[in-house]
This record gives C-alpha cells, sequence and structure tokens, in this order.
C-alpha cells in the first residue's frame, strides 16, 4: 500500500508468530490523517483487533511498534517510536515512547510499523531487511542481559568487510524472558519502560527484533522544512529547560525543586522531603559523576547523563530513578543507585515500578503485614534483590508481581503507590493535584506524562496554586492532548516544554510571569473552546515548531487547533480500547494515602481531591459520569460512525 | 546569620553551593551572590524555610534561604 503522504513509508507489516507468516497490515491515507502514527495509530490497529475478553499472555495478544511521520524526518528529537500492547500489568493498553534508534531503522527498511501475534515454538530474533523477513533461533541468546545480546547481534550482523551493518535493535533481558510483569524492551540504552512491554515480548518467545535497510522518509517540502528546523533547533537551545535545565543537570535536575516544593516522593509517598535529597540530587550527579550528556538521535536537548560503573560507561540515572531508589527508599548513596540504574537496564526491569514495588514492600515489612526482610535505609542487598525479581527466584518471584497485587495479597493497599496496576512516577501528588489527577486518569495507568503533567505548571516551571482544584482538569485535558499528539507525530516529549515562553522560565518574579500564575487556573473555559471549536486555533503559534513542521512533512493541514484536535482523538481512542477491557470511573483511582490523609497537617488542602477533579475533567472531556466518552463525542471525532 | 543555598543550573555558574552572611534583607542578598550580577541573582526562585517572601522581607536569625533556578520538565 502507497501513501500521498510525506513522512510515512506506506507500509505496516503484521507478523503472525504461530505461523511465522508476515502479511501486508491495511492502513490507508484516510486512517493516517486520523490516527497519525506513533501511540494513536497502534490504538486503532488494537482497537480493531482486540474485542475485549482477550488477556496479555495470550496469543490473540499484539504488540504493536509504531513510528510517527517526523521520525526520521530530520526534525529536532524525532528518533521516537512506540510500542503498544495490553498490559500484564494494568490489563489494559500501554504505550511506550523510547528514544532509541529502532524507529529510525524500521523506517529505513520501508516500515511504519510492525505488528506482532502469538508466540514462537522456540526463543528467536527476528530480523527484517528491507522486504527480507528471517527467523533465526536464539538459544545462544536467550538469557542474555539487555547490553550483550546487542553486542551478540551486532557480531551476527558483521559483514565480511568488517563492518556491522548498520542497524537497529529492540531485545528484552531476563526479566522479559521470565515474564516479570514490569519488564521493559531496551533499545541501544534506551528504554521502552512502562507497561510490561517486555514481558509480552517475553511470552512471544521473542529476544529482538532487528531492522536495517535503505529506505529514505520522504519530506514533501524538504526546502521549508530545512530552514524551519534550522530555526526550531536553534530555538531549543536557546530556551532555558531545553537548551539548559535539561542538556546541564538532565531530567535529574528537578530534585532540588521537588524538594522544595513538597513533591519529592520519600518514604513510599509518606513524605514530600527528604532531609538528604541534596546526596541524589542532578546537582551532585553533575558534579561528581556525570562525564557527558548524551542525546538521541537528531536531538540538540541531550538530556541524558553518562556515568562510570565499575569501569563500564553506561547511561545515568533519570529523575524517576533517582528519587524512588533514593528518596522513595530513604537511601542518600548516589553510587548506589547509577550501579542499580545499570544493572536494573541490563536485566530489562521498568525503574519506577520495581523501585516502588520494593517501597511497597519495605513499608509492608516495618508495618508487620509481610516479613520480607526489606527495609527503608537498608540497601546492602539490592542488587542481589533485583537480580532475584528478574529471575523469578525467592522473594523476588512476589515482587515481580508488582505493588498492587502484592497488597491484595498481603495488604496495605492505601500505601500500594499505584493506577490502574501501574505504579506512580516520582512526584508527589498532593502539593500537585492537576498531576494527581492526571495519574488517576492516565489512559496506561500512573504515568506522569500520560497524566498530562501539569506539575510543570504546579511548581516546577511556572507556579500556579499547587492545591487548588481551579483549571486543573482542563489543563490536564490539553496538555494530554498535545503530548499525545507530539508522542504519535514521532517526537520527544521533552520538545512541548519550549511551549512555554522564554521569558515565563527566565524571569518567575517578573509581574507577567506572577499574573500568568495567577491567571492560568481560570483559563479553562479558553481550553474548552479549543477542543469545542478548533477553527479558532485555525494558527500556527510561534513557540509551537510542531505544527508546521507536520505540515512541510506530510503535506497534511495541522493548524495549531487540529493538533490539538487530533491529540483529543487519540486520546479518547485510548479509552475506547480500555472501555472493551471495563475501564471506568472507579478505576480512575489514587491508593487513599494520596486522597485522604495530609501530607502537612497545618495544610488543610495537601491531598488530592481526587472525585472533584474527576468530576470537572469527566465533564471537560464530554465523558459520561462513570468516565466514558459519549456517542456524540465519538462521532465528532470520527472514532465512531 | 543566615544560610543560603544554591540550586539548579545556577549553582553550576556560581560554584558555590551555600554560604552563610549577615545580609539583613532580601535586596541586599541579592547583590552579594558570587559569579551573579544583582540582576541575574532577581530572576531566581527565592525560599525562606520553604516558603515565598516578600521582596521586603527582612531576615531572623537562622533563617534557611533557598536559591534556584526555574527548573521544568522530565
Amino acid at each position: 500500500m502507497t501513501t500521498k503522504y510525506g513522512g510515512y513509508m506506506g507500509k505496516v507489516l503484521m507478523i503472525d508468530l504461530l505461523k511465522k507468516e508476515a502479511i501486508e497490515y491495511p492502513f490507508s491515507d484516510e486512517e493516517r490523517a486520523l490516527y497519525i502514527g506513533g501511540k494513536t495509530m497502534a490504538a486503532k490497529i488494537i482497537k480493531d483487533n482486540l474485542k475485549g475478553h482477550e488477556k496479555a499472555f495470550s496469543d490473540d495478544n499484539l504488540l504493536v511498534i509504531t513510528t510517527g511521520p517526523l521520525t526520521g524526518s530530520g526534525a529536532p528529537s524525532s528518533s521516537r517510536f512506540n510500542i503498544s500492547t495490553l498490559s500484564p500489568q494494568t490489563g489494559y493498553l500501554t504505550s511506550s515512547n523510547c528514544g532509541g534508534n529502532f524507529g529510525y531503522y524500521l523506517k529505513k527498511a520501508g516500515l511504519d510499523a510492525l505488528i506482532l501475534k502469538g508466540h514462537l515454538e522456540k526463543p528467536s530474533w527476528i530480523e527484517i531487511n528491507n522486504d527480507q523477513i528471517l527467523f533465526h533461533e536464539a538459544d545462544d541468546l536467550w538469557g542474555m542481559k539487555t547490553g550483550e545480546v546487542q553486542k551478540a547481534l551486532d557480531e551476527k550482523l558483521r559483514l565480511k568487510n568488517g563492518r556491522v551493518r548498520k542497524n537497529g535493535k529492540i531485545v528484552i533481558g531476563p526479566a522479559g524472558e521470565n515474564q516479570v510483569l514490569y519488564s521493559c524492551i531496551v533499545s541501544n540504552d534506551r528504554v521502552s519502560g512502562r507497561g510490561g512491554t517486555g514481558a509480552v515480548m517475553g511470552y512471544m518467545n521473542v529476544k529482538a527484533v532487528v531492522a536495517s535497510g535503505n529506505k529514505e522518509v520522504k519530506v514533501l517540502e524538504k526546502d521549508k522544512m530545512t530552514k524551519l528546523c534550522q530555526k526550531w533547533f536553534k530555538y531549543l537551545r536557546k530556551h532555558p529547560l531545553t537548551g539548559s535545565q535539561l542538556p546541564k543537570l538532565g531530567t535529574a535536575g528537578l530534585v532540588s525543586a521537588m524538594q522544595m516544593k513538597s513533591i519529592l516522593a520519600t518514604k513510599n509517598y509518606k513524605y514530600g522531603q527528604f532531609e538528604d535529597f541534596e546526596d541524589v540530587n542532578g546537582e551532585t550527579l553533575a558534579k561528581k559523576y556525570n562525564i557527558v550528556n548524551k542525546g538521541c538521535l537528531t536531538c540538540p536537548i541531550k538530556c541524558a547523563r553518562t556515568v562510570s560503573v565499575e569501569g563500564v560507561i553506561t547511561k545515568g540515572p533519570e529523575l524517576e530513578t533517582l528519587v524512588l531508589l533514593g528518596s522513595g527508599i530513604l537511601n542518600n548513596d548516589l553510587k548506589a543507585i547509577l550501579k542499580w540504574n545499570y544493572e536494573l537496564d541490563e536485566l530489562g526491569m521498568d525503574t519506577i515500578s520495581c523501585a516502588n514495588t520494593i517501597s511497597y514492600a519495605m513499608e509492608a515489612n516495618e508495618k508487620g503485614l509481610w516479613d520480607n526482610g526489606l527495609e527503608f535505609k537498608k540497601i546492602d542487598n539490592l542488587s542481589k534483590v533485583f537480580e532475584d525479581i528478574a529471575y523469578k527466584r525467592g522473594i523476588g518471584a512476589e515482587l515481580a508481581l508488582g505493588s498492587k497485587r502484592l497488597s491484595e495479597k498481603y495488604g496495605g493497599k492505601e500505601f500500594a503507590i499505584h493506577a490502574k496496576g501501574m505504579e506512580l512516577a516520582a512526584y508527589e501528588p498532593r502539593k500537585a493535584v492537576g498531576l494527581g489527577l492526571g495519574y488517576a486518569v492516565s489512559n496506561r495507568g500512573g504515568c506522569h506524562l500520560n497524566g498530562g503533567y501539569l506539575v510543570i505548571l504546579e511548581g516546577l516551571g511556572l507556579a500556579i496554586n499547587p492545591t487548588t482544584y481551579h483549571g486543573k482538569a482542563d489543563l490536564t485535558m490539553l496538555f494530554q492532548d498535545l503530548m499525545e499528539m507530539i508522542s504519535s507525530s514521532g517526537q520527544c516529549l521533552f520538545t512541548s516544554y519550549a511551549f512555554f515562553p522564554s521569558p515565563l522560565m527566565n524571569h518567575p518574579n517578573s509581574w507577567y510571569t506572577r499574573l500568568a500564575n495567577k491567571v492560568l487556573p481560570y483559563c479553562g473555559f479558553a481550553v474548552r473552546l479549543i477542543n469545542k471549536y478548533p477553527r479558532i486555533a485555525h494558527l500556527h503559534l510561534p513557540v509551537f515548531h510542531h505544527t508546521k513542521a507536520f505540515e512541510y512533512v506530510t503535506g497534511m493541514k495541522m493548524k495549531f487547533g487540529d493538533y490539538v484536535r487530533a491529540g483529543e482523538r487519540g486520546y479518547n481512542l485510548e479509552r475506547e480500547v480500555n472501555r472493551r477491557f471495563e475501564v471506568n470511573a472507579n478505576k480512575d483511582a489514587l491508593p487513599k494515602r494520596l486522597i485522604e490523609c495530609l501530607q502537612d497537617a497545618s495544610d488543610k488542602d495537601s491531598k488530592v481531591p481526587l472525585e472533584k477533579l474527576k468530576k470537572v475533567y469527566y465533564h471537560a472531556r464530554g465523558w459520561d459520569q462513570n468516565g466514558l466518552p459519549k456517542a456524540k463525542l465519538l462521532k465528532k471525532l470520527k472514532i465512531e460512525d | 546569620m543566615i544560610e543560603v543555598k544554591i540550586y539548579g543550573v545556577v549553582s553550576l555558574k556560581t560554584n558555590v553551593e551555600s554560604l552563610k552572611t549577615n545580609v539583613k534583607n532580601v535586596d541586599e542578598l541579592l547583590g552579594i551572590i558570587p559569579g551573579l550580577s544583582r540582576k541575574e541573582a532577581k530572576d531566581l526562585v527565592l525560599l525562606v524555610n520553604g516558603k515565598a517572601v516578600k521582596k521586603n522581607y527582612e531576615f531572623k536569625d537562622g533563617d534557611k534561604v533557598a536559591l534556584l533556578s526555574p527548573a521544568g520538565g522530565g
């Protein structure tokens, strides 16, 4: 199938693993215009194939790996690809946006997306080289950790001239092979971390997929795109967040600000501050351990850290890992976190869910609910615990289930910090209640990004009232829709941070920034207007280059209002998939600790007023009281006829 | 005497993580941050004992002051 649009390769491939057959999956230009790519395209494919009775570990489930039209287009931070599947953790749709190089090479092989279905009889790896699909047995690779297996695969792709054929890979480690519920998929040193995608790949007996080829991404208006990219790269490099904070301190640079705002998850989210935070913050990481900052393909932001762990030069920890294996378990040993970060990536496990499961277990032990040997501040045994989880040995076999299932067995549901079965990110939401709402309603479970990341307004970038409910629901919806679309188009979500005009970030004490902080919570009506009448935002915003780039690459019309509408379509489509798996308002929940217990006894607002926020959010979205999109909305968004 | 701690990207520029000083108010403090002009210092978020204060705040003995550059996202 070909396409009239630029940016797309015009082909989606479905591999039936039981039959070892590859067929072209029909995906029309009409569908491209509606469902764009990335997580939205994947949701459409999953909606058309899964009916609601399927289980994550079954031959009915699909592992859908998608790119966006901007992947490989030369746009900044556009090496991204997405992996969606029915999550073994939540039982709902999960999607995970990854910065490794697989998406770029999948397009070089001529594919916009790859769908895996069923399972292989024996552990194998799949080679896609242009139009050739080969299945190789992986007896020699099974059991290898993620770094080792990527090196071994490169050896298999070594050409007669001694060079390794240029390729992109996705691989799983021992955790994925053993179907640990929160195991991840790794590409280079970047991770598709959340929701247990690695476990599904493990069920399928697929150790790795390798893509290579010589096809090119066609950009329809190349000259205009080149000029725009020059301007855009410059803009991102000059912006205080994408040009300074992220390159200099990485995501870890938020730890100190989170401490100041009392949103640093501490002792399994009991507190929002950690007295030893200076030992484990981004400044200490940058000064003592960072060797150089590093970026994904075509990324000017370069947010990744590079550190040395026992002689191995490797990726440093992101904020989430730093916090949840730091303050989350009352650990102030940064060097230990660098080592664990490396070990968890090598084993192929999501650091967020793993760390939160361990902090739940520590608290359960402290409260006498479960004698498991894990204690806050006691870190000498954790490397062994991680290995035990990955190989499901001893106590590790239980920890591999995650905090939700463990709390159902041992008790302590009120401090099992998850939403829909997926553990929360590192921001304690009682002093950033908009993010609390986001965690609860997020389609993939306790995720800060799919939740709308309102914390950037609630104290990190801007400083609107963090505990008011005013405007939070509408702004959450807007940010969710924008990020949905950025992800679907094949870009990194961090490009969205430059959406905030530099003066607001550079001058937090100026009259205009203070005014913005006061006014923003009362701008909900404007968000709803754009949602209802996208034509009123029929323009390109000077701080948001994404829309022009999308037009130049694809040839589709995409003004700001259209962009938000496409994101809204994606978000609702995912909700529709989840409806089949019985999502409803009761499932949009947070543990009691966050909604009933005050973080600060002297501040009556320091808890998440979840029910109040959900009511406004559902109304703003056009969902019914049970949290489900109304028929009229689905028709408007062209999700249903 | 007050204790001042500096966090965020700005701490890489000042190369000073903390200092103790006897300045009387916020205005005086903003003029003595190593490596920063007063104009640059004015663009930092300032918290005293964890809370935002007005520009004319007079320090009390033992106050703990945090100065940080605006953060962003992660």
